[in-house]
């Protein structure tokens, strides 16, 4: 009699465990038209000036953020997705504001400095839940093809919207947020001292390379890898 | 009736003209707002820093007191660097307060308390204009980033404060 009464309590608790699980693996988000945000500057950084006019080339933009779901930025009510991987969108709004200055060169022959970007954090970071927190945070490595000598300039933008009751409202605001925060980031690379200075110590004559100038890093980039996770 | 409405319509006008016309001019051309570093002893997440840094910076742009909030760190040409203000400060303490003392006892004991001490100074001779000191205390219940968010606000009032005090001591 016990064993007839425990066996299906049992089946129960299993048949529940399997029904939670479905629900939840229903209940996760995918991307569609309605969900999806197009992230892009308003408006090009316009970058500082040099001492000389200076060409700079977009060598690659690599994800380090570690995100399985690089493209969702918001978990909750549905998700909310970028149409673009946080490498594109980058590079693309990099390549625009280097080209509205005239700094963007045609190829890396042509380019006085080489940039690998190495993109930590795109998106949302975790707020105090009364507003979004828009974080876009990268390392660029600055190298010199003549000398062959680089160093690295870490830039982020951040940015802080209102929290919002509407769906339409939350993914405008998440998408002005990271918006804004990205072209904070670029601003903060392209208008930094840190390029300055680096541009400074770098911009050597070709025949002048061997000596030893300046203190550069290797071109080897650190593996920090800051692990990205979407908002709950 | 309609006299009565007229007028008070007439009332509201000449209430509200005066605040729609004065455009507020900024003081500064520009503000920077830096990380705030952790005085030692303070426990507080990395993540912080950058949540109060955003937070002031928004706050900044709020106030409508500066033309620009800029970036940590960047270029400013050295003819705005007289009209260019640069805020620094430190967090120097972090009491993460009892979720029991303050259910049991109340009155402000077990809150989470924050306390900054921060500096506004002109970018051109580095001249201290105000000092700013915060103390925010809030329910240990609550995230530690709301803190973050009072005492971005607490800073930017009390800058406010300050720069209208120093300019009407000017004129």
């Amino acid at each position: 009699m016990t064993f007839r009464r425990v066996a299906p309590m049992q089946w129960c608790v299993l048949i529940v465990y399997a029904l939670v699980a479905v629900k939840a693996r229903a209940e996760e988000p995918k991307p569609t038209p309605e969900n999806t945000i197009h992230v892009q500057l308003a408006e090009p950084v316009k970058p500082q000036t040099f001492s000389r006019p200076l060409k700079f080339f977009l060598v690659d933009v690599v994800d380090r953020s570690g995100s399985a779901q690089p493209m969702m930025v918001f978990r909750r009510r549905g998700g909310i997705f970028l149409d673009h991987t946080p490498s594109e969108i980058t590079r693309a709004g990099l390549e625009t504001c280097l080209k509205s200055a005239d700094m963007l060169a045609k190829d890396r022959d042509s380019a006085d400095f080489l940039l690998t970007l190495y993109l930590f954090n795109f998106g949302l970071s975790e707020s105090s839940g009364m507003d979004f927190f828009g974080k876009v945070e990268f390392a660029v490595m600055l190298k010199n093809p003549k000398t062959a000598k680089s160093q690295q300039i870490a830039a982020s933008g951040t940015s802080i919207a209102g929290a919002a009751v509407r769906k339409k409202n939350v993914q405008k605001n998440v998408q002005e947020d990271i918006e804004r925060a990205f072209g904070d980031a670029l601003r903060n690379l392209l208008r930094g001292m840190k390029l300055r200075d680096a541009v400074a110590a770098l911009d050597v004559p070709a025949d002048l390379s061997g000596a030893p100038a300046q203190p550069a890093a290797t071109a080897t980039p650190t593996a920090i890898e800051k692990p990205h996770q979407p908002i709950e | 009736m309609k006299g009565i409405t007229l007028l008070a319509l007439a009332v509201f006008l000449v209430w509200t003209t005066p605040a729609v016309a004065k455009d507020p001019q900024p003081q500064f051309k520009s503000v920077e707002a830096k990380h705030f570093p952790r005085a030692e002893g303070v426990e507080l997440s990395p993540a912080f820093s950058d949540y109060l840094y955003a937070e002031l910076r928004a706050e900044l742009t709020k106030a409508k007191l500066f033309g620009q909030v800029i970036g940590e760190d960047e270029v400013v040409d050295a003819a705005d660097a007289p009209k260019s203000l640069v805020i620094v400060g430190t967090i120097t303490e972090f009491k993460k307060g009892s979720v029991v003392k303050d259910a049991l006892i109340g009155f402000g004991a077990g809150m989470r308390s924050l306390k900054v001490d921060a500096n506004a100074a002109r970018r051109s001779d580095q001249q201290n204009l105000t000092a700013i000191h915060v103390h925010v205390k809030v329910s240990p219940r609550w995230n530690e980033k709301v803190m973050a968010r009072f005492a971005a606000k607490n800073i930017v009032k009390q800058l406010k404060d300050s720069l209208k005090s120093e300019a009407k001591a000017a004129s």
